[in-house]
């Protein structure tokens, strides 16, 4: 696999993992005493977290709200970098 | 607050440059029942709700903000390689005219947007019915889209949106419920 197929594929699963975090935050909006909701809304938001690090640690953060990482620092990651999303 | 995230909420892809689908897009991007429109309205409305149904307001218009963004990579990406000709002869010339290859926030007639498509009442239940008719006015939109696009790539990120507005329509009519039991209960006391 290549660098860009990689970078699309765990792109794609964070995708998928904050997507599950927020159809979960709506559903829970309007069912707040819903405990089998939040629950599964608190591990969603720690499966998103990990796919998200996943990510960021190769290719560098997805927001500012993220520390860059040795590694993406090494190969000259910079926020201000494309591809931006409707490049990609 | 907001924070940017470098990703879109969905994939975009698009298969061929097709300055007319991007025409037609435009209804989502600036239009009436758009993502603009429906994003601006309910960040608007969240101030003055009760506090019940502000994570909602939020929620959504945040959601329908990445919805905007997703529109505006399929209309940039059908229409960057186009010729003028092309973008003529789609129907896009006017568009070129005044605006180059850039976007701009219409409809797919080339109406301007503007804020008299949105509306905040003050009432509760007006707004959220409001609201509630906007996510099917969007939901039929992209049928119609559906309908009208040959292009795979943009209907899988159409048939998205799609469910997204079903689903956003089924958690406001929820939330009137919640509001309806409280004003119920309190007529009890």
């Amino acid at each position: 696999m290549n660098n860009f197929d990689e970078r699309v594929n765990l792109l794609k699963k964070v995708q998928q993992m904050d997507f599950v975090v927020v159809e979960w935050t709506l559903y829970t909006d309007t069912h707040p005493n819903d405990e089998d909701a939040l629950e599964q809304w608190r591990e969603a938001i720690k499966e998103a977290a990990v796919a998200r690090k996943q990510y960021e640690n190769k290719f560098g953060p997805l927001s500012l709200k993220s520390i860059p990482s040795r590694q993406a620092l090494e190969v000259g990651w910079r926020w201000n970098q494309d591809p931006w999303p409707w490049q990609l | 607050m907001w924070v940017y995230e470098k990703k879109l909420l969905y994939p975009v892809e698009v298969t061929t440059c097709n300055p007319m689908l991007a025409k037609y897009l435009m209804e989502q991007y600036g239009g009436a029942d758009g993502e603009l429109a429906a994003a601006l309205r309910y960040m608007n409305q969240r101030y003055t709700v009760p506090d019940k149904v502000i994570g909602l307001l939020t929620d959504i218009s945040t959601e329908e903000f990445s919805h905007l963004e997703m529109l505006a990579t399929m209309i940039y990406k059908l229409t960057k390689d186009a010729s003028p000709e092309q973008l003529e002869k789609a129907g896009l010339g006017a568009h070129f005219v005044n605006h180059g290859h850039s976007l701009f926030y219409e409809n797919a007639g080339g109406v301007p947007f503007t804020a008299t498509y949105i509306q905040s009442k003050g009432d509760p239940i007006a707004d959220l019915y409001e609201d509630i008719a906007a996510e099917e006015k969007a939901r039929a939109t992209y049928q119609w889209l559906i309908d009208i696009s040959d292009d795979p790539g943009i209907n899988d990120s159409l048939r998205f949106l799609r469910e997204r507005e079903n689903i956003h329509s089924l958690r406001f009519r929820e939330a009137v419920e919640m509001l309806k039991d409280e004003r119920d209960r309190k007529k009890v006391f």
